[in-house]
């Protein structure tokens, strides 16, 4: 069974993406503060359906200094990683006017600095082992505009940026890394959105839509797979057309 | 095994497998000149770290680095102790 480490993987896009893999045969390892009441119903039926596919690993991923002690952990553990998701991310919005400093520091320290260095770790781990693949969830926000969320944005832009020269750094030890952009996706992310807000991106979106979490899981589940295998640097936009 | 003898045999199977050609491993020898490249060193601290349970080169503080080889296994040397 291949290893693969979804952070923030308790909730929301991740809970859907660990579901996903571990459904296709993965062993998926869920990385989040908190095992949450659906986390658990998934274990259960993870273990039910595909014994040993879902496993749930307790950390905060803003403990950035652990992040080295995680990662041998887990090698220890579960054996060498295939894939890391790098999907935990905070989503505070507010114009930057009033954003108060703590607040913008907790948004680049989550979403930014302890992606790149669990990365980093697992990176490693994966050149060492011959290969692998990383999908960093990104969001149509670093590459187009919305008010209220320019901090967050700037973390998004970060992780697509990163994930170009990676893939140019690590290619050749045979990692591909790639993003996923999801647009908005009804998760408790964005349930701050008032119905008229949503409605608009529904408006605004070719499919008239938006996406669900399960086409965000399918996008990374390919990235994933072998047929991707020729795939690496590169941004996969799961936005139902909202940015076409 | 030794830190030393450890050092010595990362080096000698991960030029191997990477198709680098190492130069001659003395104790003067700059890593630079070593044939070796960062992705291949990368490999190194992976591999030595599973089988020393140290990685001098992780810690926050740490900002200095290793010029020759013998500075290289010193750096594994002092963090195993």
């Amino acid at each position: 069974m291949r290893n693969v480490l979804v952070t923030g993987g308790s909730r929301g896009l991740g809970l859907g993406i660990v579901r996903r893999l571990a459904a296709a045969g993965y062993r998926a390892i869920a990385v989040a503060r908190k095992e949450s009441d659906p986390l658990r119903s998934a274990l259960q039926e993870a273990e039910r359906d595909h014994p040993g596919s879902l496993r749930f690993v307790a950390f905060d991923l803003a403990e950035i200094d652990a992040i080295p002690r995680l990662v041998r952990a887990l090698r220890k553990e579960f054996g060498p990683i295939y894939g890391l998701v790098n999907n935990a991310a905070v989503g505070f919005d507010g114009i930057l006017a009033l954003m108060p400093t703590s607040q913008i520091e907790q948004l680049v320290r989550v979403n930014t600095l302890s992606p790149i260095v669990l990365t980093k770790h697992v990176v490693r781990s994966m050149m060492a082992d011959g290969g692998g693949r990383i999908v960093n969830v990104a969001s149509v926000v670093g590459f187009t505009g919305y008010s209220g969320l320019s901090v967050y944005a700037a973390t998004k832009a970060s992780i697509i940026g990163f994930t170009r020269s990676l893939a140019r750094e690590v290619g050749r030890m045979g990692v591909n890394v790639n993003s996923v952009a999801p647009g908005f996706v009804d998760t408790d992310m964005t349930r701050g959105l008032k119905a008229e807000q949503r409605q608009q991106i529904e408006r605004r979106s070719a499919l008239q839509r938006l996406p669900g979490i399960d086409d965000v899981a399918c996008a990374v589940e390919f990235l994933l797979g072998d047929g991707a295998k020729s795939i690496t640097g590169t941004v996969l936009t799961v936005d139902a057309g909202n940015t076409a | 095994m030794s830190v030393r003898s450890a050092v010595l045999s990362q080096f000698k199977q991960v030029a191997q497998e990477q198709n680098k050609k190492l130069a001659p491993l003395s104790d003067d020898l700059p890593l630079s000149e070593s044939g070796l490249d960062s992705l291949c060193f990368a490999i190194i601290v992976t591999r030595l770290e599973d089988a020393l349970g140290v990685d001098p080169f992780t810690s926050t503080e740490q900002t200095e680095f290793p010029v020759t080889l013998a500075d290289f296994i010193r750096f594994y040397e002092d963090a195993a102790k």
